[in-house]
């Protein structure tokens, strides 16, 4: 348990230096902005970890993310055909696009019989793609709307929160949390599947039933994360290894220490996203660019 | 009460049949061995058993409960599972592998009881892996793996042990190991099944064999009946000299060599 003290400090860290770092003098109004953006941050980079430490658990695979299953790059196609129709990002669409792709993922993955949890990658895999070329297509046709479908695909933390969108924003963040502690009661059955699903299923797991309830739950939850702060790459990819290093392999502690580490990641890559040039970054460009070599130093030691 | 109960099972793969309605039944207390040729169906068999595969016909009582309709977890409590080989992904150490075994006793959010501590100390000390118990399994020779392995199926506490060949990857003297442990829980009250390629370790060590042979049993008794030369022929397409082994009265196996004649062996 003491093992969580460093890493929680660094979290608060990075919470003063999200509201503190920025090109602006920090007053007022600013900090307020600054406050929802550390919001926006720790529930986005939070729900990535979590997700993404949840996913390499049931899957045994240290390569999926949250975006293998499709439900990310279906909430981009979703909000790109609303910003073709409105003009500007609306979450509810790209929300719906997730859920949509999500939804064929499942499909096409129960067509044929057998198990179901080594279908779901190639399916995810699959209809990233798809939805991938049909947002570039979306991009050419759009033209002028080229530039916000960028920000949604490499993800962006400084959506404005006003009185209009405030409640459903809270709303969307309270699901997840629920949705994410329902899915913590599962680390035991996270342990016992990294030694095989035959173990697993010897020692009294429905797998079948598992692989269900976690695809269906972290779609949901990416899904609404993506609807909000676009597609934030390499989080919950590179998260839950940093938590496996400094955490031991038990996803007791893995899945919380994933969770904070997102968090206090992306809060990082934030501050990077806003100061590093006189244009503010897509934080997704900035989250690889500083990541790749964090990581690369921490695999080394 | 029998141990385990199976009237008519019958299961496939992709529309492939691969157990043609099978009935046996296992004592309690009885060690039992199941033989036969790659893809007979043995280890199938004990999937079905262990509730890792689901069969759409026939019963299986397990201690006069129906496996289909049983709880999952109840039935990890009854029977233990030891896959062939396992491959650990993650690093964990020997104690915690040990006590995932409690798994079926334990629901989510509920901390490890004395209980289950106790179960964990003494399944590791059955199996004489005390001395690792903090060490990370993946820095243990395969034979120490499998006795942790088979520590965490002591920690279930179950009253039937499932094993898929636990000794097919092992030297002699862990193959030996894990044999001569398997009869003392069997002596001790344990009922087990163990799929099994060495003839004669099953040979040496069940009280009774089953033999498969393309989805059906193709002969069930104790090994002096069962393992004779005709049989062996038949089922595996070997010539084999079978002889007495020097101190137990049950068969071992002998193959011929190409270029051995038979009639210079059977001098």
């Amino acid at each position: 348990m003491t093992r969580y003290i460093p890493v929680i400090l660094i979290f608060m860290i990075a919470v003063l230096v999200g509201i503190i770092v920025g090109p602006a003098h920090p007053t007022g109004e600013i900090i307020q902005l600054r406050i929802s953006r550390v919001i926006l941050g720790i529930f986005a980079g939070g729900m990535l970890g979590f997700c993404g430490c949840i996913l390499q658990g049931l899957f045994g695979n240290p390569l999926v993310e949250p975006y293998t299953l499709g439900s990310a790059s279906g909430a981009a196609l979703g909000g790109s055909i609303g910003i073709l129709i409105f003009g500007a990002i609306s979450p509810i669409f790209a929300f719906l696009g997730s859920l949509g792709v999500g939804f064929f993922v499942f499909t096409i993955a129960r067509m044929r019989g057998g198990l179901f949890r080594d279908r779901l990658i190639l399916a995810g895999v699959v209809m990233s793609f798809l939805c991938s070329s049909l947002v570039m297509i979306i991009m050419v046709i759009g033209g002028r709307e080229l530039y916000e479908i960028l920000y949604l695909l490499m993800g962006y933390l400084g959506i404005i929160i006003n009185a209009a969108n405030r409640l459903f924003i809270i709303l969307l963040i309270a699901i997840s949390l629920v949705l994410i502690i329902f899915l913590y009661r599962y680390y035991r059955e996270l342990d016992i599947i990294s030694q095989g699903l035959e173990t697993a299923a010897g020692l009294g797991i429905d797998i079948q039933k598992l692989s269900l309830i976690i695809f269906f739950t972290t779609s949901l939850v990416i899904g609404l994360t993506v609807s909000i702060v676009g597609a934030i790459g390499f989080v919950g990819l590179v998260i839950p290894h940093i938590s496996k290093l400094l955490f031991g392999p038990k996803h007791l502690y893995n899945l919380p220490a994933s969770f904070i580490l997102g968090a206090t990641f992306l809060l990082f890559a934030d501050a990077v996203s806003r100061t590093i040039t006189v244009y503010e970054l897509p934080v997704g460009v900035v989250t690889s660019l500083v990541g790749v070599p964090f990581f690369i130093y921490l695999y080394k030691k | 009460m029998k141990a385990i109960e199976t009237r008519d099972i019958r299961f496939s793969y992709n529309e492939k049949e691969v157990i043609k309605g099978i009935s046996f039944s296992l004592e309690q207390r009885e060690f039992l061995g199941i033989i036969g040729p790659n893809g007979a169906g043995k280890s199938t068999i004990l999937k079905i058993l262990a509730g890792i595969l689901r069969i759409k016909k026939g019963t299986i009582l397990i201690l006069e409960q129906d496996l289909v309709t049983m709880d999952r977890k109840r039935l990890a409590q009854r029977t233990a599972f030891v896959p062939q080989e396992t491959h650990f992904a993650l690093d964990f150490s020997v104690e915690e592998i040990a006590l995932m075994g409690r798994f079926p006793y334990l629901h989510a959010f509920q901390r490890e009881e004395k209980r289950d501590l106790e179960a964990v100390e003494h399944a590791l000390a059955y199996v004489d892996v005390m001395q690792f118990r903090k060490r990370p399994i993946n820095s243990l020779s395969s034979g120490e793996r499998q006795r942790v392995v088979l520590a965490r199926a002591l920690a279930q506490q179950p009253e039937i042990l499932l094993l898929d060949e636990p000794t097919s990857h092992l030297d002699l003297h862990h193959q030996y190991r894990i044999m001569e442990l398997l009869k003392k829980l069997n002596a001790e009250g344990m009922s087990v099944i163990t799929v099994n390629h060495d003839l004669n370790l099953a040979s040496l060590y069940c009280q009774r064999l089953i033999l498969m042979h393309e989805g059906c049993i193709y002969a069930d008794g104790p090994p002096k009946t069962l393992i004779n030369k005709e049989t062996l022929r038949r089922v595996y397409r070997t010539e084999v000299k079978i002889i007495q082994h020097p101190h137990k009265d049950v068969p071992q196996i002998f193959l011929y060599p190409e270029g051995a004649s038979h009639e210079n062996h059977n001098q």
